[in-house]
This record gives C-alpha cells, structure tokens and sequence, in this order.
C-alpha cells in the first residue's frame, strides 16, 4: 500500500460527505490530483487507518474523529467538516 | 457511578446521581429510594418496542426537537432521510444508533457520547454556525 495518497474519509450516510463528492471529483479533473476515498463505518480496515492517523485528524474535526475528513499522507496535514470549499481542498492537497 | 433508583409510588425506574424530586410519571414528591440492576431490569421488562425502521428514528427526533425551546429538526428531509437509514445501519453492525459522520473509538464507554441525539450543544460547529456536526438539529432564531 503506499503511503503518499491524498485520503479522502467519508460515511456513506453523512449528508456533507454526499454534498462534497462533485467539489472532490471536479478538483480532481481539474487539477489532475487522485484522492483515495476511504468509507469507514462500512469498512473496519478503513476506520482503523483514519483512527491510525487521530492524531492529526481529531483536532481539525474540533475534537472528534469525524467525516468528512481530508488527511494527507505526504504533508500529515488534515482538515475536516462539511463546510470544507474547493480552495481549502486545493490548498490541502499541494500541501 | 449513577445509581439507581425507584419510585416507591409508582415503580419509575431512574438511572442518575439521585432520584428525581418530583416523579415525572406520578407526581409524588421525594420518593425515589435506591434501586439495583437486577429490580430495575425486572420493573423494565422486555415488552418495550424496538426503534428499529426509520420513521420510528425520526419520530424519536421529532420529538425531542418539539419539546425543545431551542433546537429543531433541519428542513432539508433528505437529510433526515439519510441519517436515519445511518443510524440503523450503525445499530446493525455496530450495536447503537450513532452518528452516522463521526467514528466509534472501540471503546464502548466513550462510544455511548456517539449515540444519536449525542450531546452536540458542545460541538464547535453547534457553537459556531448552530448546527450539530451533521446538520441534523439546528438551533432555533433568536435563542
Ligand atoms: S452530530 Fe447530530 S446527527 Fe450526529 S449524533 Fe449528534 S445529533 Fe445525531
Ligand atoms: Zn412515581
């Protein structure tokens, strides 16, 4: 498995995961990025790789392990919560 | 530890600190006297119905938000929809209606702060928008 993705953590029944899947696909046309989408109530494998990287998830979700969650393998950089916009995204994921 | 406690009147069964003053079911003042497991799990029973479909779930929020002067249900049912059928799909595999946008840590103790409606007065986004992490219950204007 390698390790420098752009991971994309999401539920598949959280309403902000459903809004921001055309924001993340379209970033990803448009600017040639891959982001792995990840579930993780649905896939325990999934769930203990975002609860591996709680550190640097937790605060950037203000306190919890929660979706939608951004981490970047390359930078340890994360950011999370619905109101994420395509220029937090972009910026996330050049690191 | 909460302890339990029974309504000596009337039998309601409370799990807290202390009993409540006035027994919410029959009105008499004062009378809760410690209780245990095994009395409380029998005045329990096990004829309660389970909130098991989804329209049973958002009955259950409905009303919650209803008695509550300042919070209610979000407009968007869709929403509700989805984090109704998330809930469920948490109780089959994971044993408890929780949040459908949030994880469990595996410890079950903590995970209980997980269970829909969770405590989300003490969310940042509750504090900063008005909105439980999801976006299911929203605070009402003007509170
Ligand atoms: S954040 Fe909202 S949807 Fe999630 S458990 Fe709390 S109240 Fe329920
Ligand atoms: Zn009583």
């Amino acid at each position: 498995m390698s390790e420098n993705r752009l991971i994309w953590f999401h539920g598949r029944e959280c309403p902000h995961c459903r809004q921001l899947r055309p924001v993340v696909e379209r970033l990803e046309k448009d600017n040639g990025l891959t982001i792995t989408q990840l579930e993780v109530w649905h896939d325990e494998e999934n769930a203990e790789l975002m609860r591996s990287y709680a550190q640097a998830i937790t605060p950037a979700c203000g306190g919890e392990l929660g979706v939608p969650a951004f981490y970047n393998e390359v930078t340890g950089k994360a950011i999370c919560g619905g109101r994420i916009t395509a220029e937090q995204l972009l910026e996330w994921a050049k690191g | 530890m909460k302890k339990l406690w029974r309504c000596h009147v009337c039998n309601d069964v409370h799990l807290g600190n202390k009993g409540p003053e006035v027994c919410p079911t029959c009105g008499a003042r004062n009378a809760f006297v410690l209780s245990d497991r095994a009395e409380a799990l029998e005045i329990i029973g096990e004829d309660h119905p389970v909130i098991g479909t989804p329209q049973e779930v958002v009955a259950a929020w409905r009303q919650f938000a209803d008695q509550s002067p300042t919070v209610r249900l979000t407009e968007k049912d869709e929403e509700v929809e989805l984090l109704s059928q998330g809930v469920l799909e948490n109780r089959n595999t994971k044993g408890q209606r929780y949040c459908p946008c949030r994880i469990t840590s595996g410890d079950l103790r903590k995970d209980l702060g997980l269970i829909c409606p969770c405590n989300f007065t003490r969310q940042r986004t509750y504090r900063e928008i008005g909105e439980c992490w999801c976006g299911l219950f929203i605070k009402r204007d003007g509170t």
